[in-house]
């Protein structure tokens, strides 16, 4: 028995054929991206395996914005207004 | 608050972290901002205000915002539309045509020395002295194989 079949790092998923069916292997997808601070699900950021964020663009894989793809939005205003705030010009 | 020579930062959006003006007031919403940042319409909430001035009047042109941004100590660039330039199209089609020949005149090329290679090996492998008959280009062709 090999270990793919026996652990379940990988996922089972049926398919269909003309005998019946037949169970095949595949990785599972990587964690969703959670922002630090506040918890949330990183929007913009997709649950792609590695190889295929490899051949993505870089807009594709963040929001064009500081601290996009690390921080939520409303973490990075906080972060920006309290910089802002303590600013000397 | 938010009147024309407010110097705010921007909090939203690819320009955030960025210095800015207020350059006009629009509405009870919305401001127009310059600086840093690109010229543009912009909501009150995705703009933090400070408590520094500038000396722009309402509706300053990009020119008086780079002169006032000096006294912030910050030099801004001038952005200029780009000019329009016309795509060439008629290049592309004459491209195509000169190509066309070009490849019948290379399969051509190719048959004519394909013929001339067939030529001398038969004639070395038959005839044993070939620089009677076949021409001065054939017979240093013929030594190499040999």
């Amino acid at each position: 028995m090999q270990h793919k079949t026996k652990s379940r790092t990988f996922r089972r998923v049926k398919v269909r054929t003309i005998n019946g069916t037949k169970t095949t292997y595949q990785r599972r997808k990587p964690k969703v991206g959670t922002c630090p601070e506040t918890g949330e699900i990183l929007k913009g950021v997709p649950r792609a395996l590695p190889g295929k964020m490899k051949t993505m663009p870089k807009t594709h894989k963040r929001p064009e914005r500081p601290y996009g793809g690390v921080l939520s939005s409303s973490a990075t205003r906080k972060k920006i207004k309290n910089k802002a705030r303590e600013l000397e010009l | 608050m938010y009147e024309p020579g407010r110097v705010c930062m921007k909090i939203a959006g690819r320009d955030s972290n960025k210095l800015c003006v207020i350059v006009d007031v629009i509405d009870a919403n919305f401001v127009l901002i310059d600086g840093e940042t690109r010229r543009k319409k912009v909501n009150i909430k995705h703009i933090e205000p400070l408590k520094k001035t500038l000396d722009i009047k309402k509706g300053a042109s990009r020119a008086d915002v780079i002169k006032a941004f000096k006294a912030l100590g910050k030099e801004l660039k001038d952005t200029k539309p780009k000019k329009s330039t016309e795509r060439p199209k008629k290049k592309k089609v004459k491209k195509i045509v000169e190509k066309a020949p070009k490849k019948a005149v290379k399969k051509e090329i190719k048959k004519e020395t394909a013929k001339t290679d067939d030529s001398p090996k038969k004639e070395a492998s038959s005839v044993e002295n070939p620089k009677t008959e076949t021409p001065k280009i054939e017979v240093k062709e013929a030594p190499k194989k040999e």
